[in-house]
């Protein structure tokens, strides 16, 4: 069976506890050179500490903006579609209460 | 599938905007769409549509610096095996590696452009496409190693810098590990450079002959002047500076480090004109850089030779093993 | 000031001869950085080659210790004759097959020499080799999964194993040539058992691969006595090669 050479993305791991990040591509015959390789081009002056190997084809690509940008609003779904400033303001006014020291949460 | 959330960000967090690249539009449409994102600082991945003019410009723009550093090796390597202590031993083989690996990187976002590695190292044999000046060059003693480890590497990381921006987005990518990497090189060749410049007689003297011989080229390097708004790899945000602004960032960071070791600059012309805010010097010989670039120059054909040769010497294990369909 | 060394000029001869070696094969696999078959595997042979210079520079400076002199002092300013490393290595780096035909014997002696040494009584070698083993790990990776393919192959990529195989295989055992004053390295627990019997160890587990592959196994017979002497024209041009720069400019700093 005449091999042939196919690109192989190559995820690594900078620190403990990070994600997982997309470094790059080795064009390999099989796993066991594209391993080889990946350690080589994204780990060879000890820069990662994991490395995910994996076979360009057998990742999915999503890039559909219908998919990931729909158009219609979805602020129900994020931090900023809460502004409460106005309503909290009135709130304070009625109860005559001071507004809390700034903290998270 | 690249994870855009472990990007830098570049563009601010409202949302990017996606043109929509229907098939049922005209190219005329499609084409101003797309210009009009990729002026406004979008960026592009190798899966995108994109015109012709686009991808051509990105390709032969990635192939000529994959070229470059692949023939910049050349010119090192001979060194390797001369090294004269464990450490540069050690240090030479880890920056032509990283060489060797920017080819790799550089070739490979140019395969994901659609064309095949074979096929661009046949286009860099047969001289139709190019690599950069430097590379065609002598090195005739250590330190020349030693110099262009540092200056020739400086010059090209002052250029990659600028292009970590780049609209398309795999070589943005791929200027960043660069840049990490060059910069190690830079530090191994000032280190060389700096031991000589006060070591005996004999190393300051090979020092300033080196410098004497290598600034004409460094200073060729970045290209002639050219206005930016005719520039089409500008336009194309490929790049972002023009030759002259990177040139006079060479100088500004690098002539005060050369002269502080003792070196002479072999430029009499060469200033810092306040007023301007820039660096004046004697124009760098063009007619030389014509040459040198279309292969006529000192080492370019036997360097090229030495390339036909030793991708023949290994065609048998990439037919075997590797299963490279050769091109050529 | 290193720890008090046991078995003295043994031991000496010892740390020469694994320096040697890993000197002069990191040379010649240097040889191959810019025009391997692919780049990655240029990549992947460079890296090899420079852990091979790290751990001579690892080993010359234990023998830095010992002698007074210093590590590139002795790497670099000797007469050729004067250098210990096997004959094995003598041969050039040669085509694609010879590099891998080569490594994969080298390899798996120097893996059967560290286990041999790791348990030693003279901790500051004992612990270098600890850590020379866990990088070799990477390098029998490498030369096995090659050894394999260019087999496996068959045709033109056999056929120059195959030779190269036969080229070598006089010389293979030669890593395994006996040490001035040999029994003192075992008497004083540096190294674990003599050469010949490291040798035979060796044997057992690469003649079954190489059989397995219907590769041509390392010569029958001892390993010489002058197998790390008399080296020839190969050492000798990489001599000149290594010697070059720092010979123009005697007691220059680089």
């Amino acid at each position: 069976m005449t091999p042939t050479l196919e690109p192989w993305e190559v995820f690594r791991q900078e620190r403990e506890g990070e994600p997982m990040r997309h470094g790059g591509s080795v064009m390999a015959p099989d796993a066991e050179l594209a391993a080889h390789y990946a350690r080589e081009m994204f780990g060879r002056r000890q820069e990662s500490v994991r490395l995910w190997v994996v076979r360009r084809s057998d990742v999915i690509d999503i890039d559909d903006a219908d998919l990931l940008q729909p158009p219609l609003d979805r602020s129900f779904k994020k931090p900023g579609g809460y502004v409460m400033r106005d309503k909290l303001a009135a709130a304070r006014e009625a109860s005559g209460q001071p507004k809390p020291k700034a903290r998270s949460g | 599938m690249t994870d855009p959330l472990a990007l830098e960000p570049i563009l601010a967090p409202p949302e990017r905007s996606r043109p929509a690249f229907n098939e049922e539009r005209p190219h005329d449409e499609r084409f101003a769409l797309f210009e009009a994102h990729v002026v406004a600082g979008g960026k592009v991945e190798p899966t995108d549509w994109m015109p012709d003019e686009y991808r051509n410009a990105v390709l032969r723009f990635v192939e000529m610096h994959a070229n470059s550093e692949l023939m910049g090796v050349l010119p090192e390597r001979e060194w390797l095996m001369r090294a004269p202590t464990l450490r540069r031993k050690l240090a030479l083989t880890a920056k032509v590696q990283d060489e060797v690996g920017h080819a790799q990187l550089l070739y490979r976002v140019a395969e994901d452009l659609g064309k095949t590695r074979e096929a661009m190292y046949d286009d860099l044999l047969a001289g139709n496409t190019k690599f950069h000046n430097v590379f065609h060059y002598p090195t005739r003693g250590w330190a020349d190693v030693g110099l262009i480890a540092w200056l020739v590497d400086a010059a090209a990381i002052v250029a990659q810098q600028a292009l970590r921006d780049s609209s398309y987005a795999p070589y943005a990518r791929t200027m960043r590990k660069i840049c990490w990497e060059e910069s190690v090189h830079i530090m191994h060749g000032r280190d060389v450079v700096v031991t000589m410049a006060t070591g005996t007689a004999t190393q300051q003297a090979a020092i300033q002959d080196a410098l004497d011989r290598w600034w004409g080229p460094l200073m060729q390097m970045h290209g002639p002047r050219s206005p930016r708004d005719k520039d089409r790899d500008i336009h194309w945000r490929i790049k972002a500076k023009t030759s002259e602004e990177l040139r006079q960032e060479f100088l500004t960071i690098y002539v005060p480090r050369i002269r502080e070791i003792g070196l002479v600059i072999p430029d009499p012309e060469l200033r810092w004109d306040a007023e301007a805010g820039v660096w004046d010097y004697a124009e760098p010989d063009w007619a030389e850089l014509r040459t040198v670039v279309t292969n006529h120059g000192p080492m370019s054909q036997q360097r090229l030779e030495f390339r036909r040769i030793s991708r023949e010497e290994t065609r048998w294990v990439r037919e075997a093993v590797l299963g490279v369909p050769d091109a050529a | 000031m290193t720890a008090a060394a046991p078995a003295g000029p043994a031991l000496e001869a010892l740390l020469c001869s694994m320096a040697d070696d890993e000197f002069v094969i990191g040379s010649s696999d240097s040889e191959w950085t810019g025009i391997a078959p692919v780049l990655e595997e240029d990549v992947a042979m460079s890296s090899l080659a420079q852990d091979e210079i790290g751990h001579a520079a690892a080993l010359y400076g234990l023998l830095a210790g010992l002698t007074g002199r210093d590590a590139d002092a002795l790497a670099y300013d000797r007469p050729p004759d004067d250098y210990r490393h096997a004959r094995l290595l003598d041969h050039g780096r040669g085509d694609w097959a010879m590099t891998i035909a080569r490594r994969y014997l080298y390899e798996t002696a120097d893996a059967v020499r560290l286990d041999a040494l790791v348990g030693g009584s003279w901790s500051p070698l004992a612990d270098l080799v600890g850590k020379l083993r866990r990088e070799e790990r990477y390098h029998r990776m490498h030369v096995e999964a090659w050894l394999e393919r260019l087999a496996g192959a068959g045709g033109e990529s056999r056929d120059r194993l195959e030779t190269a195989l036969r080229s070598l295989a006089p010389d293979a055992a030669t890593v395994f040539t006996p040490l001035p004053d040999e029994p003192e390295l075992v008497r004083a627990g540096v190294l674990e058992a003599p050469m010949p019997a490291l040798e035979g160890r060796w044997r057992e587990t690469v003649e079954p691969v190489l059989r397995a592959l219907d590769l041509p196994a390392p010569a029958p017979g001892a390993a010489p006595p002058d197998g790390r002497e008399g080296h020839g024209e190969a050492f000798r041009w990489l001599w000149g090669e290594f010697t070059s720069v720092r010979a123009a400019d005697p007691g220059a700093t680089w």
